[in-house]
């Protein structure tokens, strides 16, 4: 398996979702919302509140949605349960990545693995994993709990790997990091791109994640209030100042 | 997971390692063990012996099913005494009631066992750490108040079973019955042991078990259905508790909801399952073993319960502060019994105490 390069992002299927209206409990949280996922890292941004989870949600299939579609490449999704959203290769980071403490770095990366049957496919995913991140070749048998925050971001990471997505849904993966580890946690999340993968993320941290960002929403009170590139967004001083707190 | 053919160091810690599914092989040392416990009525082990051997067996069989919701799945289950009366009283009711003979009673009372716990697991599984453990005693609780009052548990004089093997369900040979509960104890207990051991230890059942316990979310987002796999922890660990009950009914012949529904019951699984190691396939079965000899030793010097249960107390906050994961972890030396900060975070993130 050699390096991947940007260009084959271009061939990856797209995440499309198209006028999402979603809630809980007759409440309604998303009014209609449109969004993809762009080359490289896709950002969504709002303040407290605004439904960023929500959205994130009803695209890997954890909160239904009330109406809209959801597309991934040529296949509907809209109604598929969790698992059959990581089936299909759209896999999920929870908040702040999270290991499984107690089992060892390989365990983890085995259980990314799960639903995959043959051992030759689940090997040479493993070999992928270690080769974006060579860190953990040395930690295979160490328990996840033993390593450092970054490594443990390098484990959840390649756990996701695992499952073989090319497209992956972030909800805040700098939660609960050291402030001095966040930059290196969106270090890693380059290397995902670098091979090819579609990020979708949520953010509170806007300044580091806009490093990396390829393309930009802004979502408030349900309904989407901006979208385009980060040089676009830049020329928005007012939306800069008004939802994202950057002046 | 290495394993290496052949060779049998007489290294106490990597007996411990086999609990982790690797290290030696140690079948042959099982296999002698297994020949001994099958062996002991004609070695010349008589009624007193083989009663202390059928409460041990017991006891490790209700600890390791203690363990599989306790241990290996993360939640306190303070009601998993309820689900040893609800087997008790089952199989007591079938047989007295109805006039079954104890296997289909037995059969019942798993039968029971799963149903009472899938319709409290249903709810009760939805809250976490402390919470859990409230619900769930208080269900233990009410099933007690509720046997004392019911006429068909026999209220406050209890359930007499028959008391000869005549009632077991097949013809036996004409043998002590100490002798026969004695087996069937074994067979049981032993039973639930494996279990435990394959499902948790060889399956990927236990993996995802213990991924939901580590990190339920991350869990969730790897496809892992985390509800279902915490109901089927819960329906199982307490339809072998139930199972046991049964056993027990048949052994002692009487059943009283202030005896068999005793909220010490639950506390003592607990007890065994911390004091020997939470969530490994060794800690019950030592912990089953030493915590029943200690009362029975207990019984016998002091007479009453007062001071095993001063003794209970000591242990559980010496285990609390030093040696959150029992002797188990000590033997391994995961361990460190000088930090007793990180081992009282240890249990309480274990438990979703934080």
């Amino acid at each position: 398996m050699t390096l991947q390069t940007n260009a084959d992002a271009e061939t990856q299927p797209v995440l499309v979702a198209e006028d999402i209206v979603t809630g809980y409990d007759g409440h309604e949280v998303l009014h209609g919302v449109s969004i993809q996922s762009h080359p490289g890292v896709t950002c969504i941004f709002g303040p407290n509140g605004s439904g960023k989870s929500t959205l994130l949600k009803s695209l890997n299939g954890v909160v239904p949605v009330w109406s809209g579609s959801i597309q991934y490449g040529d296949t509907e999704v809209t109604d598929l349960s969790p698992d059959e959203m990581v089936g299909s290769g759209i896999a999920t980071l929870p908040q702040g990545g999270g290991v499984f403490g107690t089992m060892t770095v390989a365990e983890n990366l085995s259980l990314g693995a799960f639903t995959v049957d043959d051992p030759t496919v689940v090997e040479e995913r493993k070999a992928e994993v270690l080769e974006a991140f060579p860190a953990l070749e040395d930690k295979l048998d160490a328990k996840a709990k033993s390593l450092s925050g970054g490594q443990q971001m390098m484990v959840s990471l390649g756990r996701a790997m695992m499952t073989g997505a090319d497209t992956y849904l972030m909800d805040e993966p700098s939660a609960g990091l050291a402030p001095t580890l966040v930059d290196d946690a969106f270090d890693l999340l380059e290397t995902l791109v670098d091979r090819g993968a579609r990020i979708i993320l949520i953010e509170q941290n806007v300044v580091a994640a806009l490093r990396l960002a390829d393309y930009i929403y802004i979502l408030a009170e349900g309904d989407l209030q901006f979208e385009g590139t980060p040089s676009e967004l830049g020329q928005q001083e007012d939306l800069m100042e008004l939802y994202l707190g950057i002046e | 997971m290495s394993k290496r053919e052949g060779s049998l160091p007489p290294r106490l810690e990597s007996i411990v390692y086999t609990a982790d599914g690797d290290g030696y092989d140690w079948r042959l040392a099982w296999g002698i063990v297994a020949v001994l416990l099958v062996a002991i009525p004609w070695l010349g082990a008589g009624t007193f012996e083989l009663r202390i051997l059928i409460g041990v067996l017991m006891w490790i069989g209700l600890a390791q099913s203690w363990n599989m919701i306790g241990g290996y799945a993360g939640y306190l289950d303070f009601g998993h005494g309820a689900y040893f009366g609800i087997g008790a009283f089952v199989t007591g009711i079938a047989m007295v009631s109805l006039s079954l003979p104890f296997l289909p009673a037995l059969v019942l009372a798993g039968i029971f066992g799963a149903v009472f716990a899938y319709a409290i697991g249903v709810p009760t599984l939805r809250l976490k750490g402390a919470y859990f453990a409230i619900a769930t005693w208080a269900f233990a609780e009410a099933m007690r108040q509720l046997a004392l009052l019911l006429d068909i548990t026999g209220g406050t004089s209890g359930l007499t079973l028959p008391s000869t093997m005549a009632a077991f369900g097949i013809p036996l040979p004409d043998l002590p019955r100490v002798i026969y509960l004695y087996y069937i104890m074994l067979v049981l207990s032993v039973g639930v042991v494996v279990l435990t051991y394959v499902l948790f230890e060889h399956h990927e059942f236990g993996y995802k078990v213990k991924a939901v316990r580590d990190n339920e979310d991350a869990a969730e987002s790897l496809g892992i259905d985390a509800t279902r796999i915490k109901r089927q922890v819960y329906v199982l660990s307490c339809t072998t508790a139930a199972v046991l009950g049964g056993a027990y009914a048949f052994y002692i012949t009487f059943v009283h909801p202030q005896e068999v529904l005793d909220s010490m019951i639950t506390a003592q699984m607990v007890i065994m399952a911390l004091v020997g190691g939470l969530g490994t396939i060794l800690g019950p079965i030592i912990g089953g073993a030493l915590i029943f000899l200690l009362d029975r030793l207990s019984a016998l010097y002091f007479g009453s319960d007062t001071m095993y249960i001063s003794l209970m107390g000591l242990l559980i906050m010496l285990v609390v502060l030093f040696a959150p994961d029992g002797i188990v972890g000590l033997l391994t030396g995961e361990t460190d019994a000088s930090d007793i900060r990180s081992n009282l975070n240890s249990l309480l993130e274990k438990f979703k105490f934080q």
